[in-house]
């Protein structure tokens, strides 16, 4: 459905996109993750054709995406980071205007508005201005504005930002059913747990580069452990930390010490090291790995730097 | 087509939807109109540094007629054009019917000439003829004032002398102190003045700004200084300076409008709606044509609008040369609009448009002539004052409301409009291609 070939996107003081190659499948829940400044808006903007690449191509169902070619637009609806609405009107009329540059038949634009309206629980308020709606308000109309003309690709860039958890999983349950129908979806984040609630194959993307790609137990599987070992740190921890290096890789975070075991590490060693120092269990938990231990183990770095 | 004229629904919409915009663009000027008539109804004349000019013909030959042509020569004050260039480009100098077209045309606002009689023994003072162009009535009110101050104070003798002939007709006799006693208390009493003030001080601090009312005194100078004032230009039109007024205010909120607008795009792309709408099947020149569309036709309802208030307001007379006023507008909101996205593809900001746009505004406002006539100001700024659209534009609406010029009148100040129009208009395409905005 969708292809990326050896795509590159220079801004005047920087590469933000560095050949990169991606294949998005039809009916697919895509994740593509990246902390800040990844270049995921980036991508999403060449895959509108609102920016040019610099090298490479994109082609979406066979058609080349450029900057002048607007056919390939009806097929895609994007939803933009920002909350791309106008403020001083209302829902209704919002989607009004950015429904009616698709020349849908009126009474079908109108049906369809009250649809998506129902959709995210906003008709009662679609006569309300914009500026009156809550963030999480905002954000549902933000991602219905996308999607009047009914495209079968779906790219929402970071729909769930500044949201509170209810409107969150009403966009996450809104999504998901339209995955199921057979959308095509491709959604970027920088919250791995977005990424592996929702999508069934992700690309982490990394300084304009993609250092992963595949499903997520296919990504976590590549860990050399099993499990990370958090302890709280407390004036005991503190003081006997050192020796626990034995294990692993101590990473120093804000209120826990984080344990990244070494190859052929062995929790029964692990336990009774514990009693020997006498560090007291209950300071210890141990976490299955995540595509946060997985971008950690990257790139030396935590998703949310 | 179908897509832009969607963009420029849209920003209508928007347009009313923002009641700031709305009182900005109507509001707002059409109470600046009213309060602006409501100061300058009685308008009072001014001092100015600046020269001014004026069409000078004497036919007499007493010496007081050389003399004033002599005094005005060397004022401060004036400036005498006394002859005209013929279509060969040969200075001829003018005669009793060229000066009087040379107003008609508007190439200056007043003219003086001296008749052969302009000092008889039958008349109490000085008779001068005082051709004007009310489309300038300021200006004239303030030549007015300032000739008749140039000529009393330099040449006291017509004072003098007008009030012996008027004390030998009266009293016919001459006698020293009695005389000046005499003459000032019939003048007093004629001018309905204080006697002491005519005796006593002499003339030149009678001159002088302080002291003494002003009304008094104005009536004692105009009635020994005869100007038969003929209006040259729109006999039957009320309120000469309600037009210049309300065109001058119309154009200045034209600009104001018309850059906050197009500096609205900023606004659109900040928040993302210049992404969602390029990433449906919109093109960039899709949407700058539906802005400069857009612009344009806002720009033309406003100045309808705000000269329709003046219609209400001040009488001034729109309708019977509508078409041509109707061209001019469109000409001025073309050219305004122009100006509006220059400043826009050249900014990275709205706040930054809007900051360039309120001093160039402003500036072009002043000198431009939408406040007080170029003829005002100094030779160079009457020079620079013709880069202006607001020059142009308050011309072209004046001479279509004040000449009942026809479409040939105006094709000039329509031709450099759209003139300018097309030109701020590659560049600000040009810059736009450059892509700081989209
Ligand atoms: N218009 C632009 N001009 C210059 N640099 C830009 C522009 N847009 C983005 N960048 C830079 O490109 C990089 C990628 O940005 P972006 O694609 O927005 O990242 P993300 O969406 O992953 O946070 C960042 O370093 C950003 O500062
Ligand atoms: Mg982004």
């Amino acid at each position: 459905m969708i292809k990326i070939n050896s795509i590159t996107k220079r801004y005047p003081t920087i590469t933000a996109l560095d050949n990169i190659s991606l294949t998005i499948n039809k009916q697919e829940f895509f994740g593509l993750l990246g902390p800040n400044g990844a270049g995921k808006t980036t991508l999403m903007n060449l895959l509108v054709g609102y920016l040019n690449p610099d090298q490479g191509e994109i082609h979406i169902a066979g058609e080349k995406v450029t900057q002048d070619g607007l056919h390939t637009r009806k097929n895609i609806g994007l939803v933009p980071q920002s909350l791309a609405l106008y403020d001083d009107l209302s829902a209704q009329d919002n989607l009004d205007i950015f429904g009616s540059f698709y020349h849908i038949e009126k009474n079908l634009l109108k049906e369809r508005i009250k649809e998506k309206l129902e959709s995210v629980q906003l008709y009662e308020r679609r006569k309300d201005k914009v500026k009156t709606f809550s963030g999480g308000m905002k954000r549902r109309l933000n991602l219905v504005a996308s999607m009047l003309h009914d495209p079968p690709i779906l790219l929402c860039d970071e729909p769930t930002v500044g949201i509170d958890p209810q409107s969150r999983n009403a966009i996450f349950d809104y999504l998901l059913m339209l995955n199921e129908k057979g959308k095509t979806i491709v959604y970027t984040t920088h919250y791995m747990e977005e990424a592996e609630r929702l999508c069934k194959r992700i690309a982490i993307i990394d300084f304009g580069k993609i250092i992963a790609e595949g499903t997520i137990d296919e990504l976590i599987e590549k860990l050399p452990y099993d499990e990370t070992i958090l302890i709280t740190k407390n004036q005991i921890t503190v003081s006997k930390i050192d020796v626990l290096k034995q294990f692993g890789s101590i990473i120093d975070e804000d209120d826990h010490f984080q344990l990244k075991p070494n190859a052929g590490f062995q929790l029964s060693q692990f336990f009774s090291s514990l009693e020997k120092h006498t560090i007291s269990y209950k300071f210890v938990e141990l976490h299955k790995p995540t595509l946060e231990s997985y971008f950690l183990h990257l790139t030396g770095r935590r998703l949310r730097d | 087509m179908k897509t832009v004229l969607q963009l420029i629904r849209k920003d209508y919409k928007l347009f009313w939807s923002d009641r700031r915009a709305v009182s900005m663009t109507f509001i707002i000027p059409i109470a600046l109109i009213i309060i602006w008539g409501a100061v300058f109804g009685n308008i009072n004349k001014g001092g100015t540094a600046t020269k001014l000019h004026l069409a000078f013909l004497n036919n007499s030959t007493s010496p007081i007629g050389k003399k004033i042509e002599r005094v005005l020569d060397s004022s401060k004050t004036f400036v005498l054009i006394k002859s005209y260039k013929d279509e060969n480009g040969k200075r001829i100098p003018f005669d009793t019917s060229s000066i009087q077209n040379f107003v008609r045309k508007g190439s200056v606002s007043a003219a003086l000439v001296i008749p052969v009689d302009a000092l008889s023994d039958t008349a109490f003072g000085l008779k001068l003829k005082f051709y004007y162009d009310p489309k300038n009535d300021l200006e004239m009110q303030m030549i007015d004032g300032m000739l008749q101050k140039t000529i009393m104070t330099e040449i006291p003798d017509i004072f003098m002398q007008g009030m012996k002939n008027q004390a030998v007709k009266f009293l016919g006799s001459d006698s020293g102190k009695a005389f000046n006693n005499e003459i000032a208390k019939t003048v007093g009493k004629y001018f309905k003045i204080d006697p002491k003030w005519i005796t006593n001080p002499p003339i030149d601090s009678l001159m002088s700004m302080s002291g003494g009312s002003d009304s008094a005194r104005n009536s004692f100078f105009q009635n020994i200084l005869q100007l038969d004032k003929v209006q040259l230009v729109g006999q039957d039109i009320a309120n000469p300076w309600a037009t210049r007024s309300v065109g001058g205010w119309a154009m200045m909120f034209l600009l104001f409008t018309l850059t906050a607008t197009s500096s609205a795009l900023f606004e659109e792309k900040k928040s993302g709606v210049v992404l969602r709408l390029l990433a449906s099947p919109i093109s960039r020149v899709q949407i700058l044509w539906s802005k400069y569309l857009y612009n344009m036709s806002l720009g033309f309802i406003q100045l309808l609008i705000l000269f329709s208030a003046g219609a209400l307001l001040y009488q001034i007379d729109i309708f019977s040369n509508f078409i041509n006023l109707v061209l001019i507008i469109i000409a001025a909101a073309t050219a305004c609009t122009a100006f509006g996205m220059l400043l826009s593809s050249i900014s990275r900001t709205a706040g930054q448009a809007n900051g360039y746009g309120m001093f160039l505004i402003l500036a072009m406002s002043s000198i431009g002539g939408a406040w007080f006539p170029t003829s005002f100001m100094p030779d160079f700024i009457q020079t620079i004052s013709k880069f202006t659209i607001v020059y142009w534009s308050m011309d072209g609406i004046l001479q279509v409301l004040w000449r009942s010029a026809g479409i040939i009148d105006i094709l000039l100040n329509i031709g450099i409009l759209i003139g300018i129009a097309a030109l701020i208009t590659s560049i600000s395409i040009w810059q736009f291609k450059k892509g700081h905005v989209f």
